[in-house]
């Protein structure tokens, strides 16, 4: 088998040429589906038969959770590439995704406590969805830091994508466990098996603002990869000349 | 043999064995029926230790929230279908909350066998519908929309 | 270096440790020294009153045993890699698996499980029923292991870095957490009177798990690191 293609998509410099080109294409993309979503989802949607208008925050908060929870197996994913075949900018790719998680993983918070409140009747409730992500959280925090905390930043890439690997190992553990302890909160809102239980009028922009964060993910990934790429590669020929021109 | 050979087939053994044991213990964890909170027979028959808090789960009857004085104090009956229990709470209630609807209640047990609550919490419903469509299908329960 | 040394990595590197710790019993006994004066501080911070006691008590032990032995097992694997014993370990061609789970087994022995059998003592200050100690023990038992278990994944990570004492503990609570819901559950349960068999029996099957996971993924991490 010829692996040229996977060497090729690996080299650093190949990225972030690729990258320059389809930016302004993935810009348009992103801001388009996530107006129309957002327009729809908090403009035209019908009020919930119970909640009224506070469950709108649903078009925030599943979109984030979402790609809170995808965004840590890419994250190990990318980690274990770079572990088995050594390349570096898989090792970026899991560098770059740890804060970007992180924040996603707190606005899936925040808004999810926005919710909580008035449905609920608390801002926080110890339950198992509601812990895990915090405890997701506290997994991002831990990569993030360990990444960084090394003078060679080699080696912290290693150390970090093993811990994204040891945490994934985890998640289900953490999630059971604390699932067991806590169980109060609704099951799935989404389930891709069965025929969705949100009316179609709800679930359609709530499903374009879940593909609008996988492209605000995608976007803000491919921003912080190329400022990783340039900060790292920074002795290479190819960099001093790109800056040499400017 | 040789004895690094040895000590390889120890941790392939001890790793083999380890993992039979943990995967023992998994079914039979995954066996047992967890419960997270009381419901009101295992209250009425005195399986929970007096004094403690405890969190009971049941169906709020329909008929029975009552606010008898003029403060926040409300009364509610929850029931698990064979026995009910009365819950008596001081506060604002969740939006959620509502007869025939799943609700937790956490205090502790007076001497009069009702539950003084600190805390009740609404169980979320897995399905959200537009208004008009809850009132033009009211004749139609809840459960069998969700097959539609 | 004699035969019985070949012979078996893991009895040799835990009776090296062992031994270590036993020349230097005042920083041996730091971790224990530290639980028992962390809880007792409790009663100071939370009023004396018995049944507030009776509630906080199991989870404030769980809480401090976990303290005290994320303290701790920042020294698993540190001098060891400061004098360079760590790098020799990891080229010779021997079972790596084996030696850090001695090495693991002689940290428990000598710096968790003092914790675990000072625990009943603490609880009965704290006004556990003494019915309720024993569950707590037996948690706690299982539990400080899984804690060494997981404390040398954490070591090994920050064995390279600085300022590491904070970072081992922000990197690994976090997969502290079935742990500690399971060993303190077993304890609440049989409090509230309930069967703690479903709570032993996951910490158990964590605690299989761990010992196989944990000396594996700490020889990758050590390979790894070693390749340059």
């Amino acid at each position: 088998m010829n692996w040229n293609w996977f060497h090729k998509f690996a080299s650093p410099k190949w990225f972030y040429q690729i990258s320059e080109r389809i930016l302004p294409g993935l810009c348009v993309v992103t801001f388009s589906l996530l107006f129309v979503g957002l327009i729809w989802g908090i403009g035209f949607a019908p009020a919930d038969a119970k909640q009224g208008n506070s469950f709108r925050i649903i078009y925030l908060h599943v979109p984030s959770s979402f790609l809170a929870l995808a965004g840590y197996f890419l994250m190990a994913i990318a980690g274990a590439i770079g572990l088995i075949w050594r390349i570096k900018l898989s090792f970026w790719v899991m560098k770059c995704a740890a804060p970007i998680g992180g924040i996603l993983t707190l606005l899936a918070l925040v808004t999810g406590g926005l919710w909580g409140k008035p449905t609920w009747g608390s801002f926080w409730v110890w339950d198992a969805r509601a812990t895990s992500m915090l405890i997701l959280l506290f997994l991002y925090i831990g990569v993030y830091l360990l990444g960084r905390s090394f003078q060679n930043s080699d080696s912290g890439d290693k150390a970090s994508a093993f811990l994204s690997i040891i945490g994934t190992v985890n998640i289900p553990i953490i999630y059971k466990s604390v699932d067991w302890w806590f169980t109060l909160h609704q099951p799935a809102t989404i389930n891709f098996t069965s025929a969705p239980s949100m009316h179609p009028d709800m679930f359609y922009p709530l499903l374009i603002m879940i593909i609008a964060f996988y492209f605000v993910y995608g976007l803000a990934l491919t921003l912080s990869l190329r400022v990783e790429i340039l900060s790292r590669e920074r002795k290479t020929k190819w960099v001093r000349k790109l800056i040499s021109q400017q | 043999m040789h004895p690094i050979r040895r000590q390889r087939l120890q941790i392939v053994a001890l790793i083999f064995l380890l993992s039979a044991c943990a995967a023992g213990l998994v079914i039979y964890v995954l066996g047992q029926n967890a419960n997270f909170f009381f419901t009101p027979s295992q209250i009425l028959a005195g399986e929970y230790r007096s004094g403690s808090t405890i969190r009971v789960g049941g169906m709020v009857v329909e008929g029975s929230v009552s606010r008898p004085n003029e403060n926040l104090q409300t009364q509610f009956t929850l029931t698990d279908g064979k026995t009910s229990l009365d819950i008596v709470y001081e506060g604002i209630l969740p939006d959620l909350f509502a007869e025939n609807e799943a609700a937790i209640a956490t205090g502790v047990m007076s001497v009069s066998n009702k539950l003084i609550a600190s805390q009740v919490l609404a169980k979320h419903d897995e399905n959200y519908t537009p208004p008009e469509l809850t009132e033009t299908m009211d004749f139609i329960r809840y459960s069998d929309y969700k097959v539609q | 270096m004699n035969t019985n040394y070949q012979s078996n990595l893991f009895f040799s590197y835990m009776r090296r440790d062992l031994l270590i710790a036993f020349r230097r019993k005042s920083a041996s006994l730091n971790p224990l020294i530290f639980f028992v004066m962390i809880v007792a501080l409790m009663p100071l911070s939370l009023g004396s009153y018995e049944s507030r006691l009776q509630q906080m008590a199991p989870g404030v032990i769980w809480i401090m045993a976990l303290l005290s032995v994320l303290l701790s097992s920042e020294s698993l694997f540190d001098e060891d890699y400061r004098d360079g014993s760590l790098e020799q370990m990891i080229i010779t061609p021997n079972l790596l698996f084996m030696v850090v789970l001695g090495k693991i087994t002689a940290h428990w022995l000598t710096k968790s499980l003092p914790i675990a059998i000072a625990s009943p003592l603490m609880g009965l200050l704290l006004s556990i029923s003494p019915e309720s100690i024993f569950s707590l023990m037996i948690g706690l038992i299982i539990g400080t292991a899984c804690f060494s278990l997981l404390g040398g994944v954490g070591a090994a990570l920050t064995v390279a870095t600085k300022d590491k004492s904070f970072l081992l503990a922000l990197i690994i609570m976090p997969l502290y957490v079935p742990i500690i819901i399971f060993g303190s559950s077993m304890i609440y349960y049989r409090i509230d009177g309930m069967y703690w068999s479903y709570p032993l029996a996951a910490l158990l099957s964590i605690f299989c798990m761990l010992t196989i996971l944990s000396p594996l993924s700490i020889s990758g991490i050590f390979r790894s690191s070693m390749v340059e």
